[in-house]
Parts: C-alpha cells; structure tokens; sequence
C-alpha cells in the first residue's frame, strides 16, 4: 500500500446535487464525503445511474444546465473549487485535477492530431514555453503511457481503443495534475488490454503520486487499482472503507450483494447472484435507506429513516444493521437466496 | 491525390461534353434562329437573310452543325457572337465571366461568413434574442422573392439614401478621361486580392513556424496591416479613384446576395453544432480548461463546418445560376446579364458559350470543395 500523507489532497464534504427535470428536481448525488490523500486511489462502484459520473463532473464543475449544486465543499488543496468564478475553475481543470473520460474514444478530436491536443492543454497552463517544449513533454508522456512518440502526429482515427485510451491517459497527465478521475476508463476494451492499461496507469498514479478516483461499476476492476472503495446506491455512499477491509467483510448488505454478483478466481466456485429489483426512481426515492425494498435484512428502522454510519477501523457503512465480520462472507450465500 | 485529380478531370471531360450537347440542343430546340431575328426587319429583303443564315452555317442539316459545334468547342473556338460581331465569344466572355465569378465568389464568401458566424453564435447561447432576431429575419429574407428585394434595397440605398450608385460596373462620368480600361483597372484589383490571400496565408504559416504561444494575434495583426496598406498603396498609383469606383458598385450587389442567402448557412451551422456540442471531445476541451472561446471555435464550430462545407458548393452554384436574375436588376455586365441578352437576340453562340462556362465554373467549384473536404476532415482520403 502507497504512503499517505496526513493532509488530504481532495477533501469532498456533504456534496449534493440535483438535476431539474420536469419531474421535478432528481437528486442524484445526496451528502456524499470522502478524502483522497496524496498518491491515494479511491475506487467508486455502484450500479449504472447511482451518481458515479455526477461525482466526477461535480468535482471537475462541468455539470450540464440543469445541473445544480445544492450544497457542499470541495476542496482541492485548501481550496474550495465550488467558490471559484468559472475563469478562476478553469485555470484548476487539467492543472491540477485532470480526467480519463467514460467514452475515452471519443475524448479526442477527430480533426486534429493527437499530439496536438495534448500540446493544447499544455499551451492553455502554460506549462511550457515553445511549442518544441510542449511536444517533448508529449513525447515523454507517450513513452511513459507505452506509446511510441512518433505516433503523436497521426490522428485519432489512425489509433486503436486501446492507443486512444493510453493517448487519453497520457492528455490527462500533462500539466502533472494532484488528482487524476478515470471515469470507467476502460470499459469499452477487450479484458488483455484492459488489464495492461489497469497496471499501467495504477504504476504511473503511485510513481508520479497523483491522488486518483477510479469509477467503475465494475467491483473486480477497482478491487486490483484502488487503496480504499466507496461503495454508492442511489447517489449516496453507502459504505467506504480499505480496499481489503472491505472485500475481506463488508458492512452493508448491498456491497455484499454486488461483490457476489462478480465471478472470484481464487475463491470458492458458486452461482453468481444477481439482485433482484431495481434501484429506486431518484426523483421519488423511498424513505428511510434507499436500499431497503432490496434488502433481506430490512427492518421497520431501514423503512422510517436513514441509517446513521456504523464504524469498524477506518471503514464505515451506512446500515441499521451493518454485516459482522468474517461469518458475512459464509453467511451471504443463504442471505442472497432469501434476497433471491 | 493526384490520381484522384487525374480522375477528376476526366470525369469532368465527360460531363463537360454531356453539358455541351445539352445545350447545343436544347438552344436548337427553341423556335427561330438568328436570322428570323431580321424576318420581322422590313428593310431587309429575303435574299439578304438568306445570305446570312448561309454564312453562319446555319443552312447545313442540324447534325452536321452538331459535330461541327463539338469540335469547335473542345478546341476552344466558340466561335463569333452575332450580336456582338465581330468579336469572337471567347473575347466576350474573357471579358464578362471575371466580373460576374468576383461578385458572385465575394458575395457567396461574405454570405458564407456571416452564416457560419451567426450559427455558431446561436447555437451556443441557445434561446438568446439573438437566435430570435436572426432565424426570423434570416428566414424571411431567404424566402424573399429577389428582384422584389433587389429591387428595394436599390430603392433605399442607391434612391432614397443616395449612398451607392444604381447599378452598373462603374460611372461613366468619373471614367471620362481615365486613360486606362476598366478591364486593366479590374485586372489588377483581381491580383492585389490574389497577393492579399497568398500574404494572409503565409502569414499564418509564419506565425506557426515561430513555435512560440501565445502569438496568436500577430497573423491577426500582420493581416491587419496588410488591409490597411492595400488601400493606401492603391491612392499612390493615381487610379485608386477608379478601383474605388467599381468597389462602390460591387457593395450593394453582394449586401442583397449576403442578406438573402446567408440564413442556409446560418441555420444549418446551427443544427450542425447543436451536435457536435454534445460530443465528447468538446467536454474534454473544457475539461482541458480551455478557454470557451477556444472549446466554440476551435472544436465545436470546427467540426461542425464540415457538413456544412458540403453546402458551399450548392451555393456557388445557385449564385451563378442567380446571376441572371441579379446581375439583370442590377445591370452589372456579366455573364449573366449577357446570357439574358444573347438568348433575347438569339445570339446562340455567346449563349452556347456562356452557359458552357457556366457549366465549367459548376464543375471547378464541385472539385475545390471536394479538395477542401480533404483538407479539413483527415479522416476522408480519396485514393
């Protein structure tokens, strides 16, 4: 595991977000906190709508219009970005928090080289002076990303996903940002080239000590990038907690279940278990615990109100009944067929 | 490439000979020819129109006059006009064709400009007066009917407001005494805009060459003086009165052009921007923490010109058809006007001729901007 440094480099306090609808107003990221330390990664998993992708565009402020922040900090090496006029944001983007997006394959502009589009962030930081410069530190950034520099002069359309996605990479460390978010970064590859890309960027996060947020719906995935994971139902995170604390026992029911909804190669052989139901509508979320008409353990408590957060070490899960220790993982099989 | 061009050509061959026989026909098939024209001319007796139907061949059976016809016109000889006799149609056309290309190629570039802007400004502030304003106005005058129009901004600016002269290429009155040719004078406006274009160019190419950022403005600057240095170099050559003459003329024919046609860019700008506003790559521009302005132009409207490119061409070609309706208001002489006069006196060569030339600036203005796609989206490659 990286060593931490005690100040955090992003601290996301009671973060909340609606998007107005004609519905009315949808919230789709409700009180979310979390800390990222210097040359961390944080991994975010949750089914697809349960606000992974709204946290990334909170943090970056591109939130489409009718996105409203209704409450929260962020605050990004002391300082607060949701204060900052947009002038004042853009000078932070990229500089110093930078992203891998969800559809890396089309995060390049087809009508210009792709070293070009790197020079361009470089040359909007002001990060170096020529443009001679610019395209060496490009060059270098291919390199480090497993891509020949000269390949810096072809265009998008000349690459393969997975040269884009390592092209997207490399863009995404050009101006040396403190945080970097990979927002399902690669998703849309073959699983050979998904992993070597995994390894990749996790060595070029923990050499150049970035702090990074890795979203993923995919459990297995965050499991091998990320030091803690959050775990998010129904735009709130339900449970966070050290990677291997939180494999090793969960507390909520619900990370529970998404864990024994992914095939293990080291563990046991067993069915995989899908959850039943779907998650709740977030312009009408149901009272109480959001997860509670999936939930097994449900009880009168779960239906009334919120969970307060129930700490073991440095992990925590918001659960009225959070799972116990190490009986969880041999008692899931008999609770998800009750579930089932 | 150039086995694209290659091909290219050939291709134009052959719709270039389709169009020559096209019109030889279809003129043939009007009733009449040029010596009926004198039928109804008293003065002239029946042996005299004879003769001259016999000595512009047009006694000999109709398929002979065809091959004839054809030869002639893919050895570059068009022939004499009648009316203008004895000038040859080449001469005349020489004379008129660049007049009406400069006005037309001007007004479809500044229609062009003004579309593109307008598009793109609209469509990232959706919802603005601005997009009101401009749709509703762009739409009524692109459904205007043009020589009603034509014809009022005429009445307004040249009439009321005295501003610009009427029509025609220039005043008869300032060029009494001028001991040059309009068509000298012209000629020469032609170069300097040629030398103007080649000078912003290299200045762009310069200013990249530098490898420096932030010089952004110096092309914007160099293009600036270069503007400023044009007119001033033309009021020491003695003639700038002249230039400036035919300048005051061209002003009132290419603001109709550009306020009746820019809409079509405008609103297809819009819509295609609206998409290329939801790509990824334009939130990866702001991501990058580029500049909106930046974000708008450079990825954006960039990639929203390309279809929008592919309209160019339909436009040159629609303001070349329209010549004969504008350039008819506005008297300007150029092929046009001359095509109009020619099929009245049923002078069919300089009308077989002109609307081969026609044809020809069609075709050219189809492969420049195939050329141009090219260019501008590296995704497309003709081999």
């Amino acid at each position: 595991m990286t060593t931490v440094d005690n100040q955090p480099v992003l601290r996301v306090v009671d973060l909340s977000l609606d998007y107005l609808t004609r519905q009315g107003p949808v919230q789709a990221v409700q009180s979310v906190s979390f800390e990222l330390g210097r040359g961390q990664s944080l991994g975010l998993v949750g089914e697809s709508g349960c606000g992974k992708t709204s946290i990334a565009n909170c943090l970056m402020r591109l939130l489409p219009d009718n996105g409203q922040l209704t409450a929260g900090q962020v605050v990004l090496e002391g300082q607060d970005l949701l204060l900052l006029s947009d002038e004042e944001m853009r000078h932070f983007r990229w500089r110093r928090m930078a992203m891998v997006f969800q559809a890396a394959m089309n995060a390049l502009d087809p009508v210009y080289r792709v070293g070009q589009q790197i020079v361009e962030a470089i040359e909007a930081h002001g990060v170096e002076e020529t443009v001679a410069d610019a395209r060496e530190r490009s060059a270098r950034l291919f390199r480090m990303v497993g891509l020949d520099p000269q390949l810096m002069d072809r265009y998008p359309h000349e690459f393969s996903g997975g040269m884009r996605q390592r092209a997207v990479i490399a863009m995404a460390l050009a101006c040396d940002p403190a945080v970097i978010i990979a927002d399902e970064p690669t998703t849309a590859l073959d699983v050979i080239v998904q992993d070597r890309i995994l390894r990749e960027l996790k060595a070029v996060q923990q050499e150049l000590r970035m702090g990074m947020i890795y979203i993923s719906h995919d459990i297995g995935v965050v499991a091998e990038v990320t030091d803690r994971i959050g775990v998010m139902y129904a735009g709130r995170l339900v449970e966070l907690g050290d990677t291997a604390d939180v494999f090793r026992a969960p507390m909520h029911p619900y990370t529970a279940a998404l864990m024994s909804s992914f095939p293990s190669i080291s563990g046991e052989k067993h069915e995989l278990e899908t959850l039943p139901g779907e998650p709740p509508n977030l312009a009408n979320p149901p009272a109480g615990c959001p997860f509670h008409p999936r939930c097994a353990y449900a009880t009168e408590e779960c239906r009334q109100e919120f969970p307060p957060q129930a700490q073991r070490g440095s992990q925590w899960a918001a659960c009225w009944h959070p799972m116990d220790g190490a009986d969880v993982v041999m008692d899931m099989q008999d609770k998800l067929d009750i579930i089932g | 490439m150039t086995g694209y061009l290659v091909r290219r050509a050939g291709q134009m061959a052959l719709t270039l000979f389709l169009i020559v026989t096209l019109t030889f026909f279809l003129v043939q098939a009007q009733p009449g020819d040029y010596a009926t024209f004198y039928a109804l001319n008293p003065d002239i007796p029946a042996e005299v129109r004879e003769q001259i139907k016999a000595s512009f061949g047009l006694d000999k059976p109709l398929w002979q006059q065809y091959l004839v016809h054809m030869k002639n016109t893919f050895t570059g000889n068009f022939g004499v006009s009648f009316g203008h006799f004895p000038r040859p149609v080449m001469e005349v056309i020489g004379e008129r064709l660049p007049r009406t290309v400069v006005l037309f190629l001007s007004a479809t570039a500044v229609s062009f400009y003004v579309g593109f802007f307008l598009g793109k400004a609209i469509a990232w502030r959706r919802g603005g007066v601005l997009e009101y304003a401009a749709t509703i106005s762009g739409a009524t005058l692109f459904t205007a009917f043009t020589p009603a129009f034509a014809l009022m901004m005429i009445w307004i600016f040249a009439f009321k407001l005295g501003w610009l002269p009427i029509g025609k290429f220039l005043d008869p009155l300032i060029w009494r005494g001028a001991e040059v040719s309009a068509n000298h004078i012209f000629s020469y406006m032609l170069l300097t805009a040629g030398a103007f274009v080649v000078f912003a160019f290299l200045a762009l190419l310069a200013t990249r060459k530098i490898g420096r950022f932030g010089t952004g403005r110096v092309p914007v600057l160099l293009i600036g003086l270069g503007a400023v240095a044009i007119p001033i170099a033309w009021a020491f050559t003695g003639v700038g009165y002249l230039a400036l003459d035919i300048l005051r003329h061209m002003i009132l024919p290419i603001a109709t052009l550009t306020l009746i046609s820019f809409a079509g860019t405008m609103l297809l700008t819009r819509n295609s921007m609206l998409e290329t506003m939801r790509e990824d790559y334009v939130m990866a521009a702001r991501a990058k923490g580029l500049p909106e302005k930046v974000v708008r132009d450079r990825h954006a409207a960039r990639n929203a010109l390309l279809p929008v490119i592919t309209s160019l061409v339909y436009s040159l070609i629609f303001a070349i058809d329209g010549s004969v309706i504008i350039e008819g208001v506005f008297s300007w002489p150029g092929t046009g006007l001359t095509l109009l006069e020619a099929v009245r006196s049923e002078d069919l060569p300089l009308v077989m001729g002109a609307m081969v030339f026609i044809g020809l600036f069609s075709l050219l203005a189809h492969v420049i901007v195939d050329v141009l796609y090219v260019y501008l989206d590296p995704r497309i490659r003709y081999h």
